[in-house]
């Protein structure tokens, strides 16, 4: 049978993702080994399908209102997963460490990747994004959300010797304006659905067929400096993004440093996401103006076709915003949970630091008139997870690949000829 | 005739304009017998309201090996010196990769010479302007060679036009597919040493001006997939399958050219090759690489044949004066600090594409839409039967690495 993506992944036409969002990180214990982690998974991929079918594990016989909640479950296999003792399969490609970010500076911030212009927030001396598992829960209310969280907790503890450990979580949610915390449209330019499940899927390959069918989720915790971003004026914000700020329309010319939007955009009566916008404005053009050039949906989408070829570093972005409390000014920190997914990494790494493209640039714009640009975003979290497909009669997507008992093993890749990367720097 | 020397790399008198553009203007004629259309022209002065596009580049490295045996081998093969470079370099983009003894006496990786010009324009410039070539073979070799190894005697100017042609392909260019030079006996790749050893420009016959313009122009046409009476905007998988052209799905130079061609045709675009024709490199992002902890010095990475935008050539690495080596180079990668061991890494980092204009659109009439069958399935490019070359290719190298036979090699070059 062949195998699919997992849900959680909101590619069909005409579909959206539930408008809240958690992301688990499960870390294996000391001593604990692939097949056992396999186990424990197996038994919290139960407890997240009874929660999908509105049972809950200490009200027996209670039956939850789990139509409302529409709740998705995904799982991620981190590098860590493939380092624990009896794994079944090799390290996929794709989480090889130059497919993979790097560590913060023990003493706070450093680079996100050699090239790039994103860097840690200097709060930062530990990336919490790093475990050998993840799993998102997408769901329409917040409780979903929240109770996959504390279900998972209770199922980890009730066990004597658990094999897993909750090590951290990070929520967000969807505006019901399309807007990020800057203000303006987000997620108008993804790739049009057709062209987005052959940028997802992994396609086949001679080494690694476990992972065929899946893909590779990417996640980073971006904070935004909004006082920052509320200094810059409405033409340097316009021309930072690429859109216009309250129609969202692309921006196609600056002459004189005046960003102007294709006057035809949006076809009257109508907003910028809805038909017949989405197909000539919601993607925007290709544009000879250099100031445009640099905004950052034209860094981001070079308009390179086939979408299915890494060279066109196009991904499939599904993004949360998140506030929280903070000691500093303003009081709290806004972000973005940016997660793509894509078949290989290398998609979004070389769409982050490749020059002309978002290389050097920390978010877009001109970083020289305008420096605060250069800092807007920071990170808290940054990882990369195989996705692994769903395999008809496997306990959980990737279970084989952890040697859970009663699944044949996938097959080794192939030892390659030429030596691998050099270890992470630390 | 619309189009200067490559990159504007060379001063070409009217004359050899007027040649280079005849060879131009007859690679097209052979295509587009076959495959006519309106949505390109040979004229990007033609084009109502043209404007650039820069959407039509890919990485340089080899994008089937990877389809078929995997990135990590597909880097041994590209960067398997001489047969690398003739086997498996056929995304527009050719390197060598020169070596030279460190204290040790050890032969270590020096530099990475890598080009994107087209043996078309060489050749011509070779059969009208001898002392023109050679120039431009200096400046590139750093050393002027003798008329023997561009052409193989003494006094190219004793022969006319056709032997030049002749003459050089047997020695530096190979016969790029030309029917003409492979009855007279021209090899498909040179026998002579200046673009054996080093990358003078391009030789592989698939890296040609006429593959170039055949897929730009398979692309430019009004393709369509009718489904519930509805027109939409065909797949590469539907058209690839439609034509049976599924092998040209499976490389990076390809697909990126045929469709970034038909996504503007689609839109009612007409599309032209911006002047001056070529395969041109966009620059890096250097940041990624670095010497001893520190930014490459700025004469590690000379770009040339082209101005900023439209480079021909890459020389990257240290210059022999220095006692650094290409390997002592860091490219930083993710996660990883990797030594540069060789081109395809480099290639992963650079983008290639020639520059292109698209007129203002226009609606395309009913009867200009070409209804193709919807693909039955995705295209795969890791079949047995087009993998089988690589595959075989690898077992070679395999066999040459475990020293257990003495395949055909070619001698690695040194500086």
């Amino acid at each position: 049978m062949a195998a699919a993506l997992q849900e959680g992944i909101y590619h069909a036409p005409g579909r959206r993702p539930g408008r809240f969002f958690a992301l688990l990180f499960l870390r294996a214990n000391d001593g604990v080994d692939a097949p056992a982690a396999g186990a424990a998974l197996a038994g919290l991929w139960g407890m997240y399908s009874d929660l999908k079918a509105g049972r809950i594990r200490d009200l027996e016989g209670a039956t939850l209102p789990a139509s409302e909640d529409a709740m998705t479950v995904l799982l991620g296999l981190g590098r860590n997963a493939f380092a624990l003792p009896g794994v079944a399969a090799a390290r996929p490609r794709g989480l090889a460490d130059e497919y993979l970010f790097r560590s913060a500076d023990p003493g706070g911030g450093g680079p996100l990747l050699r090239g790039s212009g994103l860097q840690y927030a200097p709060d930062v001396r530990a990336n919490m994004a790093t475990e050998a598992f993840c799993v998102q829960v997408i769901a329409d209310t917040k409780l979903a959300v929240d109770r996959a969280v504390v279900e998972t907790w209770k199922a980890l503890a009730d066990q004597a010797q658990p094999a897993l450990e909750l090590t951290t979580f990070y929520l967000g949610n969807q505006r019901n304006d399309r807007r990020s915390w800057i203000d303006f449209h987000d997620g108008l330019s993804n790739l049009r659905s057709e062209d987005r499940e052959s940028a997802i899927a992994i396609g086949p390959g001679t080494d690694e067929p476990w992972v065929t069918g899946g893909t590779y989720l990417a996640f980073l915790r971006l904070a935004i400096d909004l006082p920052g971003w509320r200094s810059l004026g409405r033409s340097a914000q316009e021309l930072a993004v690429g859109r216009d700020k309250l129609s969202g329309c692309p921006i196609v010319s600056a002459d004189g440093g005046v960003p102007a939007a294709d006057p035809a955009c949006p076809v009257a009566g109508t907003q910028i996401w809805e038909k017949p916008n989405d197909a000539p404005f919601a993607e925007p053009p290709e544009v000879a103006d250099p100031a445009v050039r640099a905004s950052h949906v034209q860094r981001a989408n070079h308009h390179i076709r086939p979408a299915s070829d890494s060279g066109s570093r196009r991904i499939f972005r599904q993004g949360y915003e998140f506030l929280e409390w903070a000691g500093a000014a303003p009081g709290f920190r806004a972000g973005l949970n940016f997660v793509s997914f894509q078949d290989t990494p290398a998609r979004l790494l070389k769409m982050l630091t490749a020059g002309g493209w978002l290389g050097n640039a920390n978010f877009g714009g001109d970083e020289n008139a305008h420096p605060r640009l250069a800092s807007l975003l920071s990170v808290y979290g940054a990882g990369v997870y195989v996705v692994a497909p769903v395999v008809a009669g496997e306990p959980f997507p990737g279970s084989a690949a952890l040697g859970v008992a009663g699944q044949a093993p996938p097959a080794l890749a192939e030892p390659a000829i030429t030596g691998g990367a050099a270890a992470p720097p630390e | 005739m619309p189009y200067d020397a490559p990159g504007h790399a060379d001063e070409l008198s009217d004359e050899l304009r007027e040649r280079w553009n005849e060879t131009v203007q007859r690679a097209f004629a052979a295509q587009n017998d076959a495959l006519k259309t309106r949505f390109f022209s040979l004229d990007p002065g033609a084009l109502a309201d043209a404007r650039p596009t820069d959407a039509i580049k890919w990485p340089g490295d080899p994008g089937k090996p990877a389809f078929c045996v995997g990135e990590d081998n597909a880097q041994a093969l590209s960067d398997w010196g001489l047969t690398g470079r003739r086997a498996v370099q056929l995304e527009y983009c050719e390197y060598m990769v020169l070596t030279a003894r460190d204290a040790t006496g050890a032969l270590r990786p020096k530099r990475v010479e890598v080009t994107t010009e087209f043996r078309e324009y060489w050749a011509c410039v070779a059969m009208h302007d001898p002392e023109l070539v050679r120039a431009m073979a200096a400046d590139v070799l750093g050393e002027q060679p003798s008329w023997e190894e561009l052409y193989g005697v003494a006094d190219p100017h004793a022969l006319s036009v056709e032997e030049r042609e002749i003459a050089f392909g047997h020695t530096v260019a190979g016969h790029g597919n030309d029917r003409r030079l492979r009855v007279a006996g021209v090899p498909a790749q040179p026998t002579g040493r200046l673009n054996m050893e080093r990358a003078l420009f391009m030789t592989h016959p698939i890296n040609g001006i006429d593959d170039l313009i055949y897929v730009a122009i398979f692309g430019a046409h009004a393709y369509c997939v009718v489904e519930r009476d509805t027109r939409r905007q065909a797949s590469g998988d539907d058209v690839f399958s439609a034509f049976k052209v599924t092998h040209l799905a499976c490389n990076h130079a390809d697909p990126t050219i045929s469709l970034g061609v038909y996504d503007r045709v689609f839109r009612g675009g007409q599309v032209a090759f911006a002047d001056p024709i070529g395969m041109y490199i966009r620059e890096p992002n250097l940041a990624v690489f670095s010497y001893s902890g520190e930014p490459l010095p700025e004469d590690w990475v000379r770009f040339s044949r082209g101005r900023p935008g439209s480079y021909q050539r890459l020389v990257f690495g240290p210059p022999d004066e220095h006692e650094a080596f290409l390997d002592d180079v860091t490219l930083s990668l993710g996660a990883s600090e990797q030594p540069l061991t060789g081109g395809y890494q480099l290639l992963r980092e650079l983008e290639i594409g020639p520059l292109m204009s698209v007129g203002e659109a226009a609606p395309i009439d009913d009867g200009e839409w070409e209804t193709l069958e919807p693909a039955a399935g995705t295209i795969a490019c890791d079949d047995e039967e087009s993998c089988k070359p690589v595959r075989d290719l690898l077992v070679r190298l395999q066999a040459e690495r475990a020293g257990r036979a003495a395949p055909r090699t070619m001698p690695e070059p040194t500086v």
